[in-house]
């Protein structure tokens, strides 16, 4: 035993001492372009297939991409590079992850890429056969569906584009179509009646909830999954407060200023009328129900609790689709632009991954890596094969043009994906078709460092709301949103002028 | 009698029997009966003599019950991880989770974890760290834990309570420092930065210390006048004394590479170096982010823990002498 | 009988411990107070070209106590699961370990199967846990599925959904924990009992002592020192629990509704919340808030066990 101990013991030491002297520095090449993403296998499918056809243009560009699990994983992993000198040039990134890398200003301004008349002559270092114009076209850059392009100009103290639109998703209305057909129920453009929906209108979500409640009293006719977006949205949608581009003086100290102004009356309107719902047994969440609300809709047990209405993501169709029962849907699902404030002032959120480029290399391998995002973001193939895999929608809005199907292939197949849209098996289709058709009304919040933690905040609060009862719901609910603004005020220090 | 009674009462069933050994406890509350009554009659003597063994049965039947109850409570999350890895992914959403996979069992999760996990080789690499960090940490704990445990020098104290001070700081909070001198050093995506920097641990440092303590100084001062080495007398009489206790530390240091996620996926996340847990963690199993694909990742769990289960069942016996030994010695 | 020759070897057997710690624990804990004390530390702002340096003071801690929020609710939290399951789990495995001790058939395969939790991967424990106590549906409502718990003791109990009281969340947690701690601790109790000598209770036995009074008093300070050490190691892991909260409350941890002054979450949540923001001055300042803790706790620890540890 102690002479088979000694040897391994030697053995070990040996390797452990080679693999110390293995550690050398691999060193960065000028033209590598470190990528971090979230995207599983048959995506990084896709993303391998493209980056080839960019190598056909850049042959000496070589880009490294990897896996890091989730957003916040990316998050963690690129901010904890970038405190320590190193970092990807290229990563998946969302509005607060990009807020929080350019407190050291380590975040490109694209517009210096986008606006520039550069030329790169053929057979330049990147490998490049042709000519090559750096920026982009006046077409290039109207091609972009421009809620999503704003995102990049969300963010606060800046007038820089800090990240492009990469693959995106939205919110829609799933509704039980075959139960919706068969009670001759209009599908709700309104949360309730007002100015553009005249009083006794039955478009409106109050009437709908009302008339299933009454038509099946077990049902819940309303499932939202994501509180966050549902407040957020409210606020967008009826024009009140949530957070601010500008300081703003904080309602808890004159003295101060803050970027959260979700404190305020108006909310506190809407987030009594949302209680009444829930406690009439309209509606429920993902947390309240204790479980995604697309179960509770696409079950099909006539003796359990269901919903008739789900509002979720356009990338998650094929999950508000009911199981197959003999070869056939039990029912049809339709799929329309959740219900609105004023049709005059449509707003549905702009979800899911942007792309920044990070101030970690040389000028030729920050150009490289602009390229590569250029190339991602500006092309139809990529964006509708990258689009038909994920469920997300791409960025362009030519990705559907009929003109253009007759001489691009690409196009062409996308055309046909729409086409064939319908609430069964083509259900992915059918929530891109609208997400489409709703192009115009996409919006985003404001983006500094702690904008994440007003959203989860108020996860938090919608829930808290809606399940308050007894006598003073209106105190209650101002007491709830001003413990979130201390929250957040108190989690986030919001810089002070001349502090 | 009246306090025999309510000492049966007031122990805990299991207390009953103790050991094998204070079973016979058992004769010895039959004795003092006796004493204390001697004008009991046969027959009365024989009634309590068979209460006694009725008592005891019962006992016994309780221990069973209660170790089984426990034994089952700690199964239970086993049994889900293996029937989750075992059901479709329609299945594993439904809003009232199944007992037994009812959409029959769907063995093709194994095959898709084992694939997309690339487990063959975040596998080895596990093996290899867990094995080189173990031998290095075990020499390094083994030569601390003897200076603390029979040497005499200045300051002995003081180093050794700085050091347990030390296990009170929330590790959080290295990561940070320890990930920019790691940076520094240029040791990024190598073997040597998932291994280096763990390779002190102060627990174990304790563990074998207070195992040593327990060897009397006289065996020491003999093989000194005998004219052993220290080293000699380390290999001859300590480490054998400590084995089990070393394989103890062994498992647990093998355990740790088999779960450390935060940094490996800080320094070393490239696929060459990958290991198990941070595989497990971020491996995206499914295109949805939305709807994970928990029954291919239990599947992989399921797979990443069976080795884990062998090795530990069959060195069972190891650690449990290990941890025993580092007890009372007479 | 101090040797002068142990003088420089113990260093020289020491060496290799003593620099690896220099460098990656020593030298982090000093790097830790150091942000503790500068305002606001962020070492993103360093990389920022118009950073013009750090001021040094007390407003990291201040921060952490100025609203009655996140921190303080940690820091009672945490006090209370340690205070809760630390004895609870000690007990229970104390009594599993004597019952394992007392049998002889089953004995190595029930030996096994409570260790075997020792090497599970803490992601699916934790789901399955949520699961069995989760209520999907209506709270209240008799259509609702309340979840295996309720279930098998017929109960309608709201453990951790929106409107669940605190005192049913500490019930969900402490039974998470303690099934957590039980594995090691019953390892190294039925370690220290099969290392106890027969003599004594040999000797016990001639005396005619009681099972009990063998219990409490051979048994219990036979193995006390193994009870002090699971106690200290108990504490300790107590005060840095976390990966449990997560485990059954998730990223939110707590329950549906609960806000940031009112949920689970402990004080090494707290840390980990301030981490990806880069907020390290505050992390720092809450990391050596807890160390004091965890310093005193343990010393009352030590002071107690010496007086009664058996030997």
């Amino acid at each position: 035993m102690k002479k088979v101990f000694a040897v391994i013991l030697m053995v070990v030491m040996l390797v452990s001492a080679l693999s110390v002297i293995a550690a050398c520095d691999l060193g960065n090449d000028e033209l590598t372009v470190y990528f971090y993403h979230t995207m599983g296998q048959n995506l990084q499918a896709v993303l391998d297939k493209h980056i080839a056809e960019f190598n056909k243009i850049y042959p000496d560009i070589e880009i490294v991409h990897s896996q890091e699990g989730g957003y916040p994983d990316v998050r963690d992993k690129v901010s904890q590079e970038l405190m320590v000198g190193e970092g990807p040039q290229m990563a998946y990134c969302y509005p607060d992850h990009v807020a929080l890398y350019n407190i050291g200003r380590q975040v490109v301004d694209l517009y210096d890429y986008m606006n520039s008349t550069e030329v790169i002559p053929a057979g330049s270092e990147f490998g490049n056969e042709t000519e090559i114009k750096v920026g982009l076209t006046a077409e290039e850059e109207a091609n972009f569906i421009d809620g999503y392009l704003a995102e990049g100009t969300q963010f606060v103290n800046t007038d820089e584009m800090l990240t492009l639109p990469f693959s995106k998703s939205t919110e829609v209305l799933y509704y039980n179509e075959t139960f919706f057909t068969k009670n001759n129920l209009k599908v709700p453009t309104h949360w309730w009646c007002g100015e553009s929906c005249p009083a006794g209108c039955d478009t409106s979500m109050e009437y709908v909830c009302a008339k299933i409640k009454e038509i099946d009293p077990k049902a819940k006719p309303l499932g939202y999954d994501s509180e966050a977006n549902w407040f957020i949205t409210m606020c967008e949608q009826l024009g009140t407060d949530y957070t601010s581009i500008v300081p703003k003086t904080s309602p808890l100290d004159p003295s101060k200023v803050t970027y959260y102004t979700f404190y305020n009356d108006k909310n506190v309107d809407f987030l009594e009328r949302l209680n009444s719902w829930y406690q009439k047994g309209w509606v429920t969440t993902q947390t309240l129900y204790g479980s995604y609300t697309s179960g509770l809709f696409t079950t099909i047990d006539a003796s359990k609790e269901k919903s008739y209405m789900s509002i979720g993501s356009s990338a998650g169709a094929t999950h508000q689709r009911p199981a197959e029962v003999g070869g056939k849907y039990p029912f049809n699902v339709g799929i329309a632009t959740i219900p609105q404030a004023d049709q005059n002032n449509r707003k549905v959120i702009s979800q899911g991954p942007s792309v920044c480029m990070l101030n970690t290399g040389s000028e030729t391998k920050l150009m490289a890596t602009w390229l590569f995002i250029k190339y991602l973001t500006t092309s139809v193939e990529f964006q509708t094969e990258f689009s038909m895999a994920s469920g997300y929608m791409p960025v362009l809005e030519n990705v559907a043009d009929e003109e253009l199907a007759k001489t691009n292939k690409a196009v062409a197949k996308y055309v046909d994906f729409i086409k064939n849209a319908d609430g069964g098996d083509n259900i992915a289709a059918l929530s891109a078709k609208v997400a489409i058709e709703q192009a115009d009304a996409y919006y985003t919040s404001p983006a500094f460092v702690g904008s994440s933690t007003a959203r989860d905040e108020m996860d938090i609060l919608l829930a808290k709301v809606l399940g308050m009862k007894g006598e003073d719901i209106r105190a209650q609910i101002d007491s709830a949103l001003k413990t979130a603004l201390q929250t957040c005020e108190s989690t986030n220090k919001t810089p002070q002028p001349n502090a | 009698m009246e306090e025999k009674k309510i000492d049966q009462q007031v122990a805990p069933q299991v207390v009953e029997d103790i050991d094998s050994t204070i079973a016979l406890g058992t004769t010895s509350l039959v004795d003092k009966t006796m004493d204390e009554s001697a004008v009991m009659s046969e027959r009365k003597i024989e009634k309590v003599k068979q209460r006694q063994r009725v008592a005891k049965i019962v006992g016994k039947i309780g221990v069973y019950v209660f170790l089984i109850a426990m034994a089952l409570i700690v199964l239970f999350p086993f049994y889900w991880m293996i029937i989750s890895s075992l059901k479709t992914k329609d299945e594993y959403y439904l809003t009232q989770p199944t007992f037994w996979p009812t959409q029959g069992l769907d063995f093709a999760n194994y095959a898709q974890a084992f694939k997309v996990g690339n487990l063959g080789v975040t596998f080895a690499n596990t093996v290899y760290v867990g094995i080189v960090s173990t031998a290095l940490s075990l020499v390094i704990t083994v030569l601390s834990a003897f200076a603390l445990a029979r040497l005499e020098f200045k300051g002995k104290n003081l180093l050794f309570a700085g050091m347990l001070a030390t296990m009170m700081i929330p590790g959080e909070l290295f990561t940070i420092t320890n990930y920019k001198t790691v940076v520094d050093l240029g040791w990024t995506n190598t073997f040597t930065v998932l291994i280096v920097p763990f390779l002190v641990s102060v627990f174990y440092i304790y563990l074998l210390r207070q195992n040593f303590m327990q060897i009397p100084d006289e065996l020491y001062y003999a093989a000194k006048v005998d004219g052993t080495s220290d080293l000699k007398y380390l290999w001859k009489v300590m480490i054998p004394i400590a084995m089990p206790s070393l394989i103890s530390i062994t498992i647990l240091k093998m355990m740790g590479a088999w779960n450390s996620y935060v940094w490996p996926r800080l320094v070393a996340s490239d696929d060459v170096h990958a290991l198990i847990t941070y595989k497990l963690r971020t491996t995206q199993w499914d295109t949805d982010p939305m709807y994970v694909d928990y029954p291919v990742q239990m599947a992989a769990v399921t797979l990443v823990s069976i080795p884990l289960f062998m090795v530990f069942i069959f060195l069972r016996k190891y650690i449990m002498k290990g941890v025993a030994r580092s007890g009372i010695k007479g | 009988m101090v040797d002068k020759s142990q003088q420089w070897k113990a260093w020289i057997y020491l060496a290799p411990a003593i620099v690896l710690m220099l460098v990656f624990t020593v030298w982090p804990i000093f790097n830790t107070i150091m942000m503790a004390f500068k305002e606001g530390y962020n070492p993103m702002y360093e990389l920022n070209p118009e950073f013009d340096g750090w001021t040094f003071g007390l407003q990291n801690f201040i921060d952490l106590f100025a609203h009655a929020s996140a921190f303080t609710n940690a820091l009672v939290n945490t006090l209370l699961l340690c205070v809760l399951t630390v004895p609870i789990s000690t007990m229970l495995a104390l009594l599993i370990a004597v019952a394992l001790h007392s049998i002889k058939p089953l004995q190595k395969l029930l030996q096994t199967i409570f260790f075997l939790p020792y090497v599970t991967n803490s992601i699916a424990i934790g789901m399955v846990f949520s699961v069995m106590f989760n209520i999907v549906g209506d709270v209240g409502s008799p259509d609702a599925n309340y979840g295996v718990i309720n279930q098998i003791f017929g109960t309608m109990i709201n453990w951790m959904n929106l409107g669940s009281t605190k005192v049913a969340n500490y019930a969900v947690m402490v039974i998470y924990i303690v099934w957590n701690a039980l594995p090691f601790k019953i390892l190294v109790l039925l370690g220290g009992l099969q290392g106890v000598n027969k003599q004594y209770y040999d000797a016990a036995k001639v005396d005619g002592t009681s099972k009990t009074r063998v219990f409490w008093r051979i048994t219990v300070p036979l193995v006390s020192p193994m009870i002090v050490y699971v106690l200290i190691t108990g504490f300790i892991g107590g005060f840095k629990e976390y990966s449990s909260i997560v485990g059954i409350f998730g990223e939110d941890m707590g329950a549906t509704g609960q806000q940031a002054h009112e949920n689970m979450n402990t004080m090494v949540g707290v840390i980990y919340d301030a981490l990806p923001s880069g907020q390290y001055g505050k992390a720092s300042a809450a990391a050596l808030v807890l160390f004091v803790i965890i310093l005193i706790v343990t010393l009352i620890n030590l002071k107690i066990s010496k007086k009664s540890t058996h030997y």
